[in-house]
């Protein structure tokens, strides 16, 4: 009720909101596919590798906290902390985990 | 921006390109050594440089509460982002949904513009100016 009341008085804007999404979303699948390729070429088998790429998109997190939300997300995104720092990042996985095995293939072995 | 995000971009491709095809050279020469440091150095850093560009080659973020998103526009007004349709026209950015009620023309004073709020602060101190003037004019 009282979220309800928040959003009538000071409204949000849907097509804002789809256009951040599509941006943040874009830019993790572009960056989880590189991760991919660095993980790859560098040899990392299992965990380390998972951990790489969580390092690596807390990285982007930060330089689209810096660059392109200037520094205050939540006149970005509605939830921050869901939407910019969590956001998409399971879904890049995916494409992480295909360039990594796709570059230890190719240069490993 | 979108200029330093290409060039990081590419910059950062063929550093990429050429830590990848050294560790490939490395490893079909010695498989069992482990991985010099200046390619995993060169590695790291061409993935920083790419995903900087990348970040600064996206379109920018829009506000989302609807104050400060109309704001944005009313002070902007429609103008173009870089991006022409293949006929040659510019697409222009999103602009004023309810300009078409006119109400900028009224509230300007210029011209027949249809007036949306009527200015009730302003109004009431107008009216205890004039109360505290005494109530003659």
């Amino acid at each position: 009720m009282n979220e309800e009341r928040e959003l009538a008085i000071s409204p949000i804007v849907q097509t804002s909101v789809q256009h951040n999404t599509q941006v943040v979303s874009n830019i993790r699948n572009l960056t989880a596919s590189l991760f991919g390729v660095a993980a790859g070429t560098l040899g990392l088998e299992s965990y380390p590798g998972f951990i790489f790429y969580l390092v690596g998109t807390l990285i982007v997190s930060l330089l689209v906290f810096a660059v392109r939300a200037e520094g205050k997300p939540s006149e970005y995104f509605h939830r921050p902390l869901g939407d910019l720092w969590g956001g998409e990042v399971f879904s890049g996985l995916s494409s992480f985990v295909l360039t990594w095995t796709l570059f230890y293939g190719l240069v490993r072995a | 921006m979108a200029f330093l995000g290409g060039t990081l971009n590419t910059v950062g491709a063929v550093f990429l390109t050429h830590a990848v095809y050294s560790t490939s050279e490395h490893t079909a020469t010695f498989p069992h050594a482990p991985l010099p440091l200046d390619i995993t150095l060169e590695l790291l850093f061409s993935i920083l440089i790419l995903s900087a560009g990348i970040v600064l080659s996206s379109p920018t973020l829009k506000p989302i509460q609807w104050a400060r998103w109309a704001g944005r526009i009313q002070r902007e007004g429609p103008h173009g982002e870089g991006k022409w349709t293949r006929e040659g026209e510019e697409i222009l950015s999103e602009g004023d949904p309810f300009g078409f009620l006119g109400l900028d023309g009224g509230i300007a004073g210029k011209g027949e513009g249809r007036r949306g709020f009527w200015d009730v602060r302003g109004k009431r101190k107008e009216y205890t100016e004039w109360v505290k003037e005494g109530g003659s004019r």
